[in-house]
């Protein structure tokens, strides 16, 4: 009897042991590069320790919350195991969709807000819909079709900014979106210049919504029945088939809201300061949470606090920025294998565990 | 104890003494001792999980033993890789074939092995000597994919004679085998036991190890029991030795079939990717309250069946009715709904979760249905309910519903998704192999629920490779062949031999 | 079973590592930076001038975009303004450079906002992305003056303290047309671009109007690396895409190749110098013969000069003399903002044509369109 406590304890501790793994590895290696480059490594850790300003830790969760969306969007077709690479294609359709959509302002005020963010999902969702079509009816692995509508997103996106969209200096956006249909951020510190972005409060409710849908619902048992083991879900009566597309279009739709903070928020159009390469970035935030919706916060926080810092390194302790990227980049590997070797334990563990308790049973 | 080790035998092929493995809080060998006089077939026989892999593996030097000696021939030896063990001499043929299709019977033997013979003429000439030698009849030249079961098991032997094992050890070899095979068999073992190779011969197939062994270990929760000789026990002694009680045999009770017709196939044909037809012709039908076996060698048009009756595979042609319905053209998930049940031949690809607790796997394939659900919402506590009353119900050994179904045994998992089928009033069961990989407690219980079930009234379509199972619990039988069927037995009057002869066509046309 | 449990762990492994792998790849901005031409000496100029400089005049903050210093090109030829304020003023200096591709305008902001708040003033925007972000930061810190290179004023609202420094690229790009013009055979030129964007399409408009006056019949040959204006990674430090691009349009008979494409030019370079005698390639912004190796220096035609550098230059004199430069200024060929570049000695036998043009540039006779 006294064994479950411990045991259940165990299996708890496992869960945080791989993404802390991970980042101690991260960590040691990064230092490692570091050194071997002949660079500051104290001023690298002095420079990342430090607590960030207060409008520092603004940006960090305003870029966090964002990357939030991404991850979640991401961890949607994992969970089905779709890998949808497409994020990032998506959400840049999304943003640009609701980006003249907002500048057009067909509708006033709050309600141009709506229309437009619903325009994003419904845009960025259909995106997603095409690389499901493909894979249901043609077979192609959405992790092909994915990265080439990336690229053709990239293009389709920038060929209209192009044709519709207006001169600015010497590149081209959509029209501004008028000044009544911006969000307003929220002040979380006097005397900070930045604000946390309204629509970024998306996210946490995307993140509710998102874990309740898969964990409590009939949808969310058949989604994850798909991605953990299609041939069983099909023979319970699952129609995959329609399960791709549904999912793959849902993780479009959450793509779809990626870009709707930064362009109600500051950017106020669609241009080529645009930030890019969140929905690559959301693939990393989602494998480093495990899908979970705190695992992925969690891991969104990181990216988003090590891209905050990472813009110091070269200022405060002549760093090359980059090596916070390579830093990044070791914990998604890291992650991936820490994940591996403590599944695997504990599917040991729980298998030891059960035969002792059938041995007591027999006993 | 260490029951049956003889010492001081000068031709000892095999000894092993005192071997114990532990894995993480679980002991899978405990103190495993016994000697293989060389030139014998020696069996060894026990449940499954009763640690036979797991030794076997340490033979073949795929894992070590934490404690306990091997010898070979005499020496004591470290086996830490298959590598080593090749080396002593010792092979191994596996279950499961490790053949490529598309290449030859020469060029699959020599794969890996190529310092021996090279890959050319010698490694031929050499092929066909053994193939000569023992009277395996191979034709080196010839793609496996074009070979039979029975020929594909041979060229697993041949290739592990040519890299010159003298010790060679089959893991379940009869398996797959329709009875006129396994007599090939057995000539061929006893071929090579007659040229001085010593066998080790792992099954839990009584019979047969009695017919071909010269002697039997018997291990039982990971422990050598006893090691005998055929001819002083019988199969029912030989299994309570592996069980260590009393044995159940599959029989029916008297007829319960009834008039009222439940599943009926009409004209069923599917097709392949290719447009060749899978099934044709097939005509069924089942009564409430009837048990109907179906009878053939493996891949001949059994799982098609299975999928086309409940809607994984679109019949190209043909008509499907349950009750008073015609399916036909019915999703899987709403043909479940009317009340079909599935004991899936592959639980682990088809009937389970294998990553998710148990009471997760209540609700797989009864997604639209309560206790699990209520509308669109997962009812976790009606599921959780319902994973416990099966649990209860038909004795599944695990510590709780929230271990993963991975965790548990073969038969654990079988009784589960037995339990899981039969819940929520099905009209309908299908039993595809149902007790296979299943340890011989679990599957008394298993015969005892689809007995259970022809009582109350269901239609059972029980598909089986273990033609005593198909007898002792079918009202009739078919045999498939090629996708359609070839013959209807009557189980009180048929043999074995008789359906092993329609089932390959020798019987028949 | 085994087996297949084994083998599905595989399975899934590689499909993780796939995952893993692309987005690492992405992470650390697509592997794309060639080598060679990051570790080449502008990098080292770049650390060089604001480690070495320790004179009391300003302090300067440069914010480059991504990749930064080392593109012999765009990025370097600041770096040679800042050099030379070094020199003459006795300025100090840092440099920024973002790690990741992904960066929004919030980020930018706050490195300029960083820059600021630890005293460099000016702080400088190595390029027009800096628009949006100096906008917001120059409100903020109304004492610090602001410089955006090729910037332009997103909203309405006029900054005292930013200065937009624009340049007359098409007039420039009007004169190397002419060189091209006077030197092809083949009597096909090309063009690579980095983005098809407003600003590029100016280098665009000026070449082909160039090439146009001298013969109408030449042919130009267009490529852009990307359609898409947010993908400066393919655009501007791509230098695989830019000897792609180069290749084709040798293959079709192109002898002389001018680009506008940052770092990527590299790669058009390497073409033109593989493919031999009689093929050039006019450099952009920097004089880039003064860069190249010894093997590409024969190919190199001319340089499309966009004197960064002054514009670089001018703007800390301005804050040094205490006058600071702010709203619009475009360099433009009569205040030798732009030009061409004679290292060589390649164009010495065509000058007169070239000071010609020049010259009816500079009187307005010829007005050189900015649009293709």
């Amino acid at each position: 009897m006294a064994q479950r406590p411990t045991n259940l304890a165990r299996r708890a501790g496992l869960g945080l042991i791989a993404p802390a793994l991970a980042l101690v590895i991260a960590a040691a290696l990064s230092s490692l590069l570091l050194v071997s480059t002949g660079d500051d490594v104290g001023g690298f850790w002095t420079t990342l320790t430090t607590k960030p300003e207060n409008r520092n830790i603004v940006n960090i969760l305003n870029y966090g919350l964002v990357l939030y969306l991404s991850g979640i969007a991401a961890a949607i077709g994992f969970r089905m195991n779709l890998f949808n690479i497409g994020v990032e294609g998506q959400y840049r359709i999304g943003a640009f969709v609701a980006a003249v959509v907002a500048g057009e302002a067909w509708l006033p005020g709050k309600a141009n807000i709506v229309l437009a963010v619903l325009a994003a999902m419904v845009a960025a969702g259909l995106w997603a819909g095409i690389a499901g079509l493909l894979r249901v009816t043609r077979g192609v692995s959405e992790v092909i079709s994915t990265i080439m509508l990336n690229a053709i997103a990239g293009l389709l996106v920038g060929y209209f900014v192009q044709k519709v969209g207006v001169s600015t200096g010497v590149s081209r956006s959509t029209k501004a979106i008028p000044e009544e249909s911006w969000v307003g951020g929220i002040k979380l510190f006097d005397g900070v210049p930045t604000q946390l972005f309204g629509l970024a409060l998306l996210a946490p409710v995307v993140g509710v919504v998102y874990y309740v849908v898969l964990n409590k619902t009939r949808f969310g048992f058949n989604l994850r029945a798909s991605g953990a083991s299609e041939t069983a879900a099909v023979a319970s009566g699952v129609d995959v088939k329609r399960m791709i597309i549904v999912s793959m279009v849902f993780s479009g739709v959450i793509a779809g809201l990626i870009g709707m903070p930064t362009l109600f928020g500051s950017a106020h159009n669609y241009g080529s300061s645009f930030q890019t390469g969140i929905g690559f970035a959301g693939i990393a935030v989602a494998l480093l949470g495990r899908n979970h919706p705190i695992g992925i916060a969690f891991a969104a926080l990181v990216f988003s606090f090590l891209q905050d810092r990472a813009g110091l390194l070269n200022i405060l302790a002549g760093i090359s920025p980059e090596i916070v990227a390579v830093t990044q980049g070791i914990i998604v590997l890291a992650v991936v294998i820490a994940y591996e070797i403590v599944r695997r334990y504990r599917a040991n563990l729980e298998r030891a565990h059960v035969a002792q308790q059938v041995e007591e049973v027999r006993a | 104890m260490a029951a049956g080790v003889d010492a001081g035998k000068a031709t000892e092929s095999v000894r092993v003494v005192g071997i114990t493995k532990r894995f993480p809080g679980v002991v899978a060998n405990h103190d495993v001792s016994f000697a293989v006089t060389a030139g014998t077939i020696h069996a060894i026989v026990g449940e499954n999980g009763a640690g036979k892999s797991t030794l076997m593996k340490i033979l073949y030097g795929v894992q070590k033993p934490d404690e306990g000696q091997i010898e070979v021939n005499g020496k004591p030896v470290t086996l830490s890789t298959p590598a080593d063990a090749i080396a002593q001499g010792i092979g191994m043929v596996f279950q499961h074939f490790q053949l490529a299709d598309n290449l030859t019977v020469t060029e699959n033997i020599v794969l890996g092995a190529e310092k021996l013979h090279g890959i050319g003429a010698a490694a031929r000439a050499e092929i066909l000597r053994i193939s000569q030698a023992y009277g395996f009849g191979l034709d080196p030249d010839e793609l496996v994919e074009s070979l039979g079961v029975g020929e594909r098991q041979r060229v697993e032997i041949l290739k592990v004679l040519y890299r010159g094992a003298r010790i060679i050890i089959l893991d379940e070899p009869t398996a797959v085998l329709v009875p006129q095979e396994v007599d090939a068999l057995f000539a061929n073992l006893r071929e090579l036991k007659a040229q001085g190779n010593t066998l080790l011969f792992i099954s839990h197939k009584l019979d047969e190890v009695r017919a071909v062994a010269d002697a039997i270990t018997v291990i039982r929760r990971g422990t050598t029991v006893d090691t005998v000789t055929p001819a002083s026990v019988t199969s029912r002694q030989l299994a309570e030795l592996m069980v260590g009680s009393e044995l159940p045999s599959p029989s029916t009770e008297e007829s319960t079939v009834t008039d009222r017709v439940l599943l009926q196939l009409r004209d069923i044909e599917v097709l392949d990717a290719a447009g060749r037809p899978e099934l044709s012709g097939i005509d069924l039908t089942l009564h409430a309250g009837e048990v109907l076996g179906i009878a053939g060698v493996e891949g001949n048009g059994q799982t098609e069946l299975v999928e086309a009756i409940i809607g994984m595979r679109k019949a190209s042609r043909g008509t499907v009715t349950l009750g008073a319905e015609d399916i036909t053209t019915w999703s899987t998930g709403r043909r479940r709904e009317l009340g079909i049940g599935v004991i899936p031949e592959d639980r682990h690809r088809h009937g389970l979760l294998l990553d998710s607790p148990l009471w997760e796997n209540r609700i797989l394939g009864h997604q639209t249905r309560p206790p699990s659900v209520r509308g669109p919402w997962i009812d976790r506590s009606g599921a959780r309910a319902d994973a416990a009353r099966i649990i209860a119900e038909y004795d599944v050994r695990t510590p709780g519903i929230d271990t993963s179904a991975r965790a548990l045994s073969g038969g654990n998992q079988q009784k589960f998704i037995v339990g899981r089928e039969m819940s929520g009033d099905p009209q309908l069961l299908i039993a595809a192999h149902p007790t296979r990989g299943v340890d011989v407690g679990a599957q008394a219980a298993i015969w005892d629920h689809i007995r259970a079930a022809r009582r109350d009234g269901l239609a059972v379509l029980l598909i089986s490779a273990d033609l005593d199972e198909l007898i002792g619990l079918s009202d009739s039988i078919k045999v498939i062949l090629r996708g359609r069927f070839v013959g209807d037995f009557d189980p009180h009057t048929v043999t074995p031999e008789q359906l092993g002869s329609a089932m390959t066509g020798a019987g028949s046309d | 079973m085994r087996p297949n449990i084994k083998e599905g762990i595989l399975r899934r492994l590689s499909k993780i590592a796939v995952v893993a792998l692309i987005a690492s790849m992405t992470l650390t901005g697509c592997g794309k930076d060639d080598n060679k031409a990051s570790t080449g000496d502008g990098a080292n100029a770049s650390k060089d001038v604001c480690q070495s400089a320790t004179g009391t005049g300003p302090k300067v903050g440069l914010a480059f975009d991504v990749g930064g210093a080392g593109d012999r090109s765009f990025n370097d030829s600041a770096i040679v303004g800042m050099q030379k304020a070094a020199d003459d003023l006795g300025a100090t200096c840092i440099s920024a450079t973002p790690g990741s591709a992904t960066e929004s305008d919030e980020d930018r902001a706050e490195r300029l906002r960083t820059l600021a708040d630890q005293g460099y003033n000016p702080v400088i925007g190595i390029g027009f992305i800096y628009s949006v972000a100096m906008n917001t930061v120059a409100a903020e810190f109304p004492e610090t003056n602001f410089a955006v290179i090729d910037g332009f004023d997103p909203d309405t609202k006029p900054n005292a303290n930013v200065a937009y420094l624009g340049f007359a690229e098409q007039q420039g790009s009007y004169l190397v047309g002419v060189a091209a013009a006077l030197k092809t055979k083949s009597k096909t030129v090309g063009f690579v671009g980095g983005t098809r964007g407003d600003l590029i399409k100016k280098f665009e408009a000026g070449y082909t109007a160039g090439v146009k006056s001298v013969d109408k019949n030449i042919k130009v040959l267009v490529t852009y690396l990307t359609e898409d204006p947010n993908d400066g990674a393919t655009g501007f430090q791509n230098p695989s895409g830019g000897k792609v691009a180069a290749e084709g349009q040798l293959d079709k008979g192109a002898d002389v190749i001018y680009h506008a494409s940052g770092k990527s030019g590299n790669g058009v370079f390497e073409a033109v110098t593989a493919a031999g005698d009689g093929k050039f390639a006019i450099g952009v912004d920097s004089d880039q013969y003064l860069t190249a190796s010894a093997d590409e220096q024969p190919h190199i035609l001319t340089s499309m000069l966009k004197r960064v550098d002054v514009a670089t230059f001018n703007m800390i004199k301005s804050v040094a003399d205490g006058s600071p430069l702010t709203s619009y200024t475009t360099y433009d060929l009569a205040q030798d903002g732009v030009g061409y570049a004679t290292s060589g000695g390649f164009v010495d036998d065509i000058s007169a044509q070239l000071d010609e043009a020049a010259a009816k540039i500079k009187s307005g006779e010829i007005k050189v369109p900015d649009k293709p």
